[in-house]
């Protein structure tokens, strides 16, 4: 069984030695910050392939919950409701456990196992796609019934009116959702020390349950922390900055 | 050449029944303008000219062909409609809204789709306005890039749908305008709109709409100056007053 050992390792009379700041557990973190820049680099690249799993699913979904009929929308539906309705570290799991994913070995530099990289992508990938499914769900109805006439009316059929009338407008509509789940998969990563995915925070706790390195822990989860935060705040202004430069002209009022 | 015939339209939502028995022909180059009370069922008349709304009974036809026989795209390609709302694309420039149905309906390559676009927003006034999204012009403005959009399919017949209805009152005159220079090129069209002083100058027919029948279709002279029915009369003389 790969599911690690972080919570085991938090007893509270651990916990209480840990959490006196010294600067020589600083001097850890210092020491150990390459170490944990490859957890970092593993964190973006599993927030990348899940974001780009997400839309890729995420999108067509939640235009299959406006315009389609019948089982597909049924089935669409109903998928969203239970990947929405399960905890990610318990889709994490199923997808890791349950899947015939084949031992790919592991991925030099980064020092990560493929498979539960892939169970990983699949788990916050397909969650996302139910949740970004719902914002563009929501964008696309937030759009005047004015604009699918106009686009039928010149004799665009529904498909071509769809996608060049419809969805520019709902990607636009939808960026401030998509800039929430964009926050929302980045911080949900670290779930991946579940499966034993040596992504940040893994990497952190792979430091400190040594016990000669066991008094730095409190230092440690700050730097992570830190280092999440940097993150999101950097990726949420670009995204707004995306937003602005998209934004489609309001006038000069 | 008779352009539009409709026989016997009958349409209903759910329980309402919105359209009994309509029946109306128009040559090309005519221009007819319909009148009624609102809930007439003026729109859902054109609607069904270019199967937005589709009917319940009776034969449309364009050129002669049951508009049922065509593709829905081809017909909706050859009748223009322009809306009471404007309904531009909000994400296109006024270039944009034109090119849109020259690239995608048409199959136009880009550059000629952008010359014929820019030639049909020069038409109606607006070749300066060519870069501007539509939260940027006026209200007139956007109800000729409206204009502009629809004729540059190169419709047979044009469906006007209260296009000065959403304008202040300084803005209708370069709709209007607009309106009149197509009538007087020859262009077949059917407005719904409550402007008599067009209906007076532009219009060869002028039809009196109410709870879903035709109750008096003839020269808007005729129907202006001598009504055979007192709902005409008392309808067209609210309008007549302000004048
Ligand atoms: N999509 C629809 N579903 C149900 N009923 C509708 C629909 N569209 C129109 N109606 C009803 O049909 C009747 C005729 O509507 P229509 O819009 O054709 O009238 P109109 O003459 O254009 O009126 P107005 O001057 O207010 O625009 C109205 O009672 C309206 O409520
Ligand atoms: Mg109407």
């Amino acid at each position: 069984m790969v599911v690690s050992g972080a919570l085991r390792s938090l007893d509270p009379a651990l916990t209480r030695t840990a959490i006196v700041l010294q600067s020589g557990d600083w001097g850890v973190v210092a020491s150990n910050f390459d170490f944990l820049l490859v957890g970092t680099a593993v964190t973006i690249l599993l927030t990348v392939s899940s974001l780009v799993l997400g839309f890729l699913a995420g999108f067509p979904a939640g235009a299959i919950e406006v315009y389609g009929t019948g089982r597909l929308r049924g089935l669409v539906a109903g998928a969203g409701v239970v990947l929405r309705g399960t905890p990610i570290v318990v889709l994490m799991m199923l997808f890791y456990l349950g899947l015939p994913i084949p031992q790919l070995g592991t991925v030099p530099g980064l020092e990560i196992r493929v498979s539960p990289f892939i169970a990983a992508t699949l788990a916050l990938g397909l969650r996302s796609a139910a949740y970004q499914g719902q914002v563009f769900r929501g964008a696309i109805q937030s759009i005047d019934d004015g604009q699918m006439e106009a686009a039928r009316a010149i004799g665009l059929p529904r498909r071509g009116a769809v996608r060049h009338v419809i969805f520019p407008q709902a990607v636009r509509r939808a960026l401030p959702g998509f800039q929430n789940e964009f926050t929302i998969v980045l911080k949900d990563t670290s779930v991946a020390i579940a499966i034993g995915l040596a992504e940040l925070l893994t990497r952190a706790e792979y430091l400190f349950v040594q016990p000669e390195r066991s008094t730095a822990m409190f230092e440690l989860i700050l730097a992570v922390s830190a280092i999440y935060f940097v993150l999101t705040f950097a990726t949420n202004r670009t995204l707004d900055r995306l937003q602005t430069r998209y934004a489609i002209p309001e006038g000069d009022g | 050449m008779t352009l539009l015939e409709l026989e016997d339209i009958e349409k209903a939502y759910e329980n309402e029944e919105v359209l009994h028995g309509v029946s109306l022909g128009m040559e090309q180059g005519d221009v007819e303008v319909l009148v009624g009370p609102s809930g007439a069922g003026k729109s859902t008349l054109l609607r069904c000219v270019n199967r937005l709304t589709e009917i319940d009974a009776g034969t449309i036809r364009l050129a002669g062909e049951s508009i049922h026989d065509l593709d829905s795209n081809d017909l909706r390609q050859r009748v223009g409609m322009v809306f009471q709302d404007f309904n531009l694309f909000a994400h296109r420039t006024a270039r944009g809204n034109v090119t849109l149905g020259l690239e995608e309906v048409l199959g136009m390559d880009h550059d000629e789709a952008v010359e014929r676009a820019e030639a049909h927003l020069d038409q109606v006034g607006l070749a300066e306005q060519a870069d501007s999204y539509p939260a940027e012009l006026s209200g007139g403005q956007q109800q000729r890039v409206g204009i502009a959009r629809a004729l540059a399919m190169d419709p047979e017949l044009m469906l006007f749908d209260e296009p000065t209805s959403s304008l202040d009152p300084e803005l209708i005159g370069d709709v209007l305008a607009v309106m009149n220079d197509l009538a007087a090129e020859g262009m077949t069209m059917l407005c719904v709109t409550h402007e008599m002083g067009f209906a007076r100058s532009a219009a060869d027919t002028l039809t009196m709409l109410d709870g879903g029948r035709i109750v008096e279709r003839g020269p808007p002279e005729r129907l202006f100056e001598n009504p055979q029915h007192e709902r005409t009369e008392s309808f067209l003389g609210q309008f007549t007053d302000f004048e």
